[in-house]
Protein backbone atom coordinates (compact mmCIF):
# COMPACT_ATOMS: atom_id res chain seq x y z
CA UNK A 1 0.00 0.00 0.00
CA UNK A 2 2.75 2.15 1.23
CA UNK A 3 4.82 0.93 -2.22
CA UNK A 4 1.40 2.30 -4.31
CA UNK A 5 1.28 5.48 -2.62
CA UNK A 6 4.98 6.27 -3.01
CA UNK A 7 4.07 5.49 -6.83
CA UNK A 8 1.32 7.36 -7.15
CA UNK A 9 3.57 10.51 -5.42
CA UNK A 10 6.31 10.58 -7.89
CA UNK A 11 3.60 10.21 -11.05
CA UNK A 12 2.06 13.08 -9.90
CA UNK A 13 5.45 14.97 -9.32
CA UNK A 14 6.88 14.26 -12.96
CA UNK A 15 3.63 15.11 -14.47
CA UNK A 16 4.95 14.18 -17.94
CA UNK A 17 3.97 10.77 -18.49
CA UNK A 18 6.19 9.05 -21.25
CA UNK A 19 5.85 12.40 -23.80
CA UNK A 20 6.62 15.17 -20.68
CA UNK A 21 6.55 17.57 -24.02
CA UNK A 22 3.38 16.18 -26.03
CA UNK A 23 5.64 16.13 -28.87
CA UNK A 24 7.31 13.77 -31.31
CA UNK A 25 11.04 12.97 -30.99
CA UNK A 26 11.07 14.64 -33.93
CA UNK A 27 10.21 17.61 -33.45
CA UNK A 28 11.47 17.46 -30.01
CA UNK A 29 15.26 17.13 -31.96
CA UNK A 30 14.15 19.89 -34.18
CA UNK A 31 13.58 22.39 -31.35
CA UNK A 32 17.20 21.18 -29.95
CA UNK A 33 18.52 21.87 -32.87
CA UNK A 34 17.69 25.49 -32.95
CA UNK A 35 18.39 26.34 -29.06
CA UNK A 36 21.65 24.99 -30.32
CA UNK A 37 21.42 27.08 -33.73
CA UNK A 38 20.36 30.18 -31.62
CA UNK A 39 23.61 30.19 -29.41
CA UNK A 40 25.72 29.97 -32.43
CA UNK A 41 24.01 33.18 -33.77
CA UNK A 42 23.75 34.79 -30.25
CA UNK A 43 27.91 33.93 -30.08
CA UNK A 44 28.39 35.43 -33.70
CA UNK A 45 26.32 38.71 -32.36
CA UNK A 46 27.84 39.35 -29.46
CA UNK A 47 31.35 39.02 -31.05
CA UNK A 48 30.30 41.40 -33.35
CA UNK A 49 28.64 43.61 -30.58
CA UNK A 50 32.25 43.95 -28.62
CA UNK A 51 34.17 44.39 -32.19
CA UNK A 52 31.89 47.16 -32.63
CA UNK A 53 32.72 48.24 -29.02
CA UNK A 54 36.42 48.14 -29.27
CA UNK A 55 36.66 49.69 -32.87
CA UNK A 56 37.66 53.23 -32.56
CA UNK A 57 34.76 54.03 -34.93
CA UNK A 58 32.28 52.46 -37.52
CA UNK A 59 30.88 53.17 -41.06
CA UNK A 60 27.62 55.26 -41.31
CA UNK A 61 25.05 52.71 -42.25
CA UNK A 62 23.44 55.40 -44.66
CA UNK A 63 27.15 55.12 -46.14
CA UNK A 64 27.17 51.56 -46.67
CA UNK A 65 23.41 49.97 -47.26
CA UNK A 66 20.64 51.20 -49.06
CA UNK A 67 18.04 50.56 -45.94
CA UNK A 68 14.77 50.50 -48.50
CA UNK A 69 16.38 47.64 -50.05
CA UNK A 70 17.08 45.60 -47.14
CA UNK A 71 13.63 46.37 -45.80
CA UNK A 72 12.36 45.13 -49.04
CA UNK A 73 14.31 41.91 -48.02
CA UNK A 74 13.11 41.82 -44.39
CA UNK A 75 9.28 42.06 -45.98
CA UNK A 76 10.44 39.17 -48.39
CA UNK A 77 11.46 36.71 -45.65
CA UNK A 78 8.35 37.67 -42.96
CA UNK A 79 6.46 36.93 -45.96
CA UNK A 80 7.85 33.55 -46.77
CA UNK A 81 7.33 32.79 -42.65
CA UNK A 82 3.38 33.63 -43.24
CA UNK A 83 3.69 31.84 -46.46
CA UNK A 84 5.00 28.91 -44.01
CA UNK A 85 2.62 28.91 -41.35
CA UNK A 86 -0.02 29.06 -43.89
CA UNK A 87 1.25 25.74 -45.42
CA UNK A 88 1.71 24.02 -41.71
CA UNK A 89 -1.44 24.73 -41.53
CA UNK A 90 -2.93 23.42 -44.50
CA UNK A 91 -0.64 20.60 -44.14
CA UNK A 92 -2.26 19.79 -40.77
CA UNK A 93 -5.68 20.00 -42.12
CA UNK A 94 -4.74 17.23 -44.63
CA UNK A 95 -5.10 19.84 -47.46
CA UNK A 96 -2.03 18.74 -49.32
CA UNK A 97 -2.37 20.64 -52.73
CA UNK A 98 -2.61 23.88 -50.66
CA UNK A 99 0.12 23.03 -48.63
CA UNK A 100 2.39 22.28 -51.45
CA UNK A 101 1.37 25.46 -53.27
CA UNK A 102 2.25 27.65 -50.14
CA UNK A 103 5.75 25.56 -49.60
CA UNK A 104 6.64 26.89 -53.08
CA UNK A 105 5.41 30.59 -52.46
CA UNK A 106 7.80 29.89 -49.38
CA UNK A 107 10.94 28.77 -51.74
CA UNK A 108 10.24 31.43 -54.14
CA UNK A 109 10.40 33.71 -51.68
CA UNK A 110 14.20 31.91 -49.92
CA UNK A 111 15.25 32.79 -53.83
CA UNK A 112 14.62 36.10 -53.62
CA UNK A 113 16.14 36.87 -50.95
CA UNK A 114 18.76 35.09 -51.97
CA UNK A 115 19.37 37.04 -55.12
CA UNK A 116 19.21 40.13 -53.36
CA UNK A 117 21.73 39.20 -50.53
CA UNK A 118 23.85 37.98 -53.58
CA UNK A 119 23.44 41.67 -55.35
CA UNK A 120 24.21 43.15 -51.59
CA UNK A 121 27.65 41.28 -51.19
CA UNK A 122 28.52 41.83 -55.09
CA UNK A 123 27.95 45.38 -54.77
CA UNK A 124 29.78 46.09 -51.54
CA UNK A 125 32.61 43.54 -52.80
CA UNK A 126 32.69 46.23 -55.91
CA UNK A 127 32.89 49.02 -53.72
CA UNK A 128 35.73 47.46 -52.07
CA UNK A 129 35.09 45.62 -49.24
CA UNK A 130 37.03 42.27 -47.97
CA UNK A 131 37.10 40.20 -45.69
CA UNK A 132 39.62 42.92 -43.80
CA UNK A 133 39.85 45.47 -45.54
CA UNK A 134 37.15 47.77 -46.85
CA UNK A 135 36.98 51.77 -48.05
CA UNK A 136 35.08 52.72 -45.10
CA UNK A 137 38.61 51.98 -42.95
CA UNK A 138 37.37 49.84 -39.90
CA UNK A 139 38.87 46.35 -40.80
CA UNK A 140 36.41 44.61 -38.51
CA UNK A 141 33.14 45.85 -40.12
CA UNK A 142 33.66 43.95 -43.44
CA UNK A 143 35.27 40.55 -41.62
CA UNK A 144 31.62 40.86 -39.15
CA UNK A 145 29.69 41.90 -42.08
CA UNK A 146 30.49 38.57 -44.45
CA UNK A 147 30.16 36.21 -41.47
CA UNK A 148 27.31 37.15 -39.64
CA UNK A 149 25.12 37.66 -42.98
CA UNK A 150 27.23 34.90 -44.82
CA UNK A 151 26.44 32.34 -41.99
CA UNK A 152 22.42 33.60 -42.05
CA UNK A 153 22.98 33.03 -45.90
CA UNK A 154 24.21 29.56 -45.58
CA UNK A 155 20.99 29.34 -43.47
CA UNK A 156 18.17 30.50 -45.94
CA UNK A 157 20.35 28.70 -48.58
CA UNK A 158 19.89 24.98 -46.83
CA UNK A 159 16.63 26.06 -46.21
CA UNK A 160 15.07 26.78 -49.71
CA UNK A 161 16.65 23.43 -50.39
CA UNK A 162 15.01 21.83 -47.87
CA UNK A 163 11.81 23.13 -48.49
CA UNK A 164 11.75 22.08 -52.37
CA UNK A 165 12.50 18.70 -50.90
CA UNK A 166 9.43 19.15 -48.65
CA UNK A 167 7.37 20.60 -51.18
CA UNK A 168 8.23 17.59 -53.83
CA UNK A 169 7.34 15.09 -51.32
CA UNK A 170 4.57 16.77 -50.26
CA UNK A 171 2.86 16.78 -54.03
CA UNK A 172 3.75 12.90 -54.48
CA UNK A 173 2.15 12.04 -51.44
CA UNK A 174 5.02 11.22 -49.22
CA UNK A 175 5.60 13.46 -46.38
CA UNK A 176 3.50 13.69 -43.59
CA UNK A 177 1.84 16.91 -41.73
CA UNK A 178 4.73 17.16 -39.01
CA UNK A 179 7.38 16.45 -42.08
CA UNK A 180 5.98 20.40 -42.99
CA UNK A 181 5.53 21.35 -39.54
CA UNK A 182 9.55 20.67 -39.51
CA UNK A 183 10.19 22.31 -42.26
CA UNK A 184 8.25 25.39 -41.39
CA UNK A 185 10.15 25.49 -37.52
CA UNK A 186 13.19 25.68 -39.50
CA UNK A 187 12.61 28.04 -41.91
CA UNK A 188 10.59 30.23 -39.13
CA UNK A 189 14.18 30.62 -37.06
CA UNK A 190 16.13 31.46 -40.42
CA UNK A 191 13.27 34.51 -40.27
CA UNK A 192 13.83 35.22 -36.34
CA UNK A 193 17.33 35.22 -36.63
CA UNK A 194 17.20 38.26 -39.36
CA UNK A 195 14.97 39.88 -37.03
CA UNK A 196 17.93 40.34 -34.75
CA UNK A 197 20.93 41.02 -37.70
CA UNK A 198 18.66 43.26 -39.69
CA UNK A 199 18.05 45.08 -36.02
CA UNK A 200 21.48 44.62 -34.59
CA UNK A 201 23.29 45.49 -38.33
CA UNK A 202 21.34 47.49 -40.26
CA UNK A 203 19.66 50.01 -38.00
CA UNK A 204 21.79 50.44 -34.41
CA UNK B 1 1.96 9.22 -27.49
CA UNK B 2 0.29 12.07 -26.57
CA UNK B 3 1.03 15.05 -28.91
CA UNK B 4 -0.76 18.12 -29.53
CA UNK B 5 -1.74 18.81 -32.73
CA UNK B 6 -3.02 22.66 -32.04
CA UNK B 7 -5.14 24.11 -35.31
CA UNK B 8 -4.43 27.33 -35.72
CA UNK B 9 -6.95 29.74 -38.02
CA UNK B 10 -5.33 31.56 -41.02
CA UNK B 11 -6.70 34.18 -40.04
CA UNK B 12 -3.98 34.31 -36.93
CA UNK B 13 -0.87 33.91 -39.41
CA UNK B 14 -2.22 36.81 -41.50
CA UNK B 15 -2.49 39.10 -38.72
CA UNK B 16 0.75 37.91 -37.13
CA UNK B 17 2.20 38.92 -41.00
CA UNK B 18 0.68 42.30 -41.00
CA UNK B 19 2.07 43.08 -37.29
CA UNK B 20 5.31 41.99 -38.08
CA UNK B 21 5.03 44.54 -41.32
CA UNK B 22 3.93 47.20 -38.58
CA UNK B 23 6.81 46.53 -36.09
CA UNK B 24 9.21 46.86 -39.10
CA UNK B 25 8.04 50.22 -40.94
CA UNK B 26 7.79 51.49 -37.17
CA UNK B 27 11.48 50.28 -36.82
CA UNK B 28 12.75 51.75 -39.74
CA UNK B 29 11.39 55.07 -38.89
CA UNK B 30 12.95 55.01 -35.43
CA UNK B 31 16.44 54.03 -37.13
CA UNK B 32 15.79 57.59 -39.36
CA UNK B 33 14.98 59.84 -36.79
CA UNK B 34 16.79 61.74 -35.00
CA UNK B 35 16.33 61.20 -31.59
CA UNK B 36 18.90 59.93 -29.03
CA UNK B 37 21.14 57.28 -29.45
CA UNK B 38 20.40 55.33 -26.07
CA UNK B 39 16.62 55.59 -26.13
CA UNK B 40 16.81 54.75 -29.89
CA UNK B 41 19.12 52.00 -29.28
CA UNK B 42 16.79 50.85 -26.06
CA UNK B 43 13.51 51.01 -28.85
CA UNK B 44 15.04 49.00 -31.15
CA UNK B 45 15.70 46.50 -29.24
CA UNK B 46 12.63 45.86 -27.33
CA UNK B 47 11.05 46.19 -30.71
CA UNK B 48 13.57 43.48 -31.88
CA UNK B 49 12.46 41.30 -29.34
CA UNK B 50 8.71 41.84 -29.54
CA UNK B 51 8.91 40.92 -33.03
CA UNK B 52 10.86 37.97 -32.40
CA UNK B 53 8.42 36.47 -29.86
CA UNK B 54 5.68 37.21 -32.42
CA UNK B 55 7.54 34.68 -34.83
CA UNK B 56 8.27 32.06 -31.86
CA UNK B 57 4.57 32.87 -30.59
CA UNK B 58 2.04 32.37 -33.87
CA UNK B 59 4.23 30.99 -36.62
CA UNK B 60 6.35 28.19 -34.59
CA UNK B 61 3.56 28.02 -32.91
CA UNK B 62 5.29 28.05 -29.16
CA UNK B 63 2.41 29.92 -27.61
CA UNK B 64 0.21 26.66 -28.25
CA UNK B 65 3.02 24.23 -26.64
CA UNK B 66 3.26 22.51 -23.31
CA UNK B 67 5.06 24.54 -20.98
CA UNK B 68 7.97 22.18 -20.58
CA UNK B 69 8.70 22.92 -24.35
CA UNK B 70 8.30 26.89 -23.39
CA UNK B 71 10.55 26.98 -20.15
CA UNK B 72 12.95 24.74 -22.21
CA UNK B 73 13.64 26.31 -25.29
CA UNK B 74 13.74 29.93 -23.31
CA UNK B 75 15.50 28.54 -20.56
CA UNK B 76 17.54 26.93 -22.70
CA UNK B 77 19.17 29.93 -24.45
CA UNK B 78 18.47 32.60 -22.13
CA UNK B 79 20.77 30.30 -19.26
CA UNK B 80 23.33 29.08 -22.04
CA UNK B 81 23.79 32.35 -23.37
CA UNK B 82 24.00 34.17 -20.18
CA UNK B 83 26.36 31.50 -18.60
CA UNK B 84 28.67 32.13 -22.07
CA UNK B 85 28.44 36.05 -22.34
CA UNK B 86 29.46 36.14 -18.69
CA UNK B 87 32.61 34.17 -18.96
CA UNK B 88 33.60 35.31 -22.40
CA UNK B 89 32.67 39.34 -21.25
CA UNK B 90 35.72 38.88 -18.69
CA UNK B 91 38.35 37.74 -21.22
CA UNK B 92 36.88 40.15 -23.73
CA UNK B 93 37.36 43.53 -21.45
CA UNK B 94 40.48 42.12 -20.70
CA UNK B 95 41.66 42.09 -24.38
CA UNK B 96 40.29 45.87 -24.47
CA UNK B 97 42.21 46.79 -21.94
CA UNK B 98 45.71 44.98 -23.39
CA UNK B 99 44.49 46.94 -26.60
CA UNK B 100 44.78 50.00 -24.95
CA UNK B 101 47.78 50.12 -22.85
Amino acid sequence: MSQQHSVQTMESHWGGGVSPFAVGWNKLMMWLFIITDALLFAGLLSGYGFVRQISPQWPDRSEVFHLEFIALMTFILISSSATMATAVGAARQGNRKMATRFVLLTVLGGLAFLGMQAYEWTTLIGEGARLYTNPWGVPHFGAAFFLITGFHGSHVLSGVIILAIVALRNALGRSTAEGVELAGLYWHFVDLVWVFVFTLFYLI
Amino acid sequence: MEKTLHQVSYRVYWLTWILLLGITLFMIAIGYSAIPRLPKVLLLLMTMFTKGSLIAAYFMHLRFEKLQLIYTVALGILVTAAILWTFITFDGMRILQLSLR
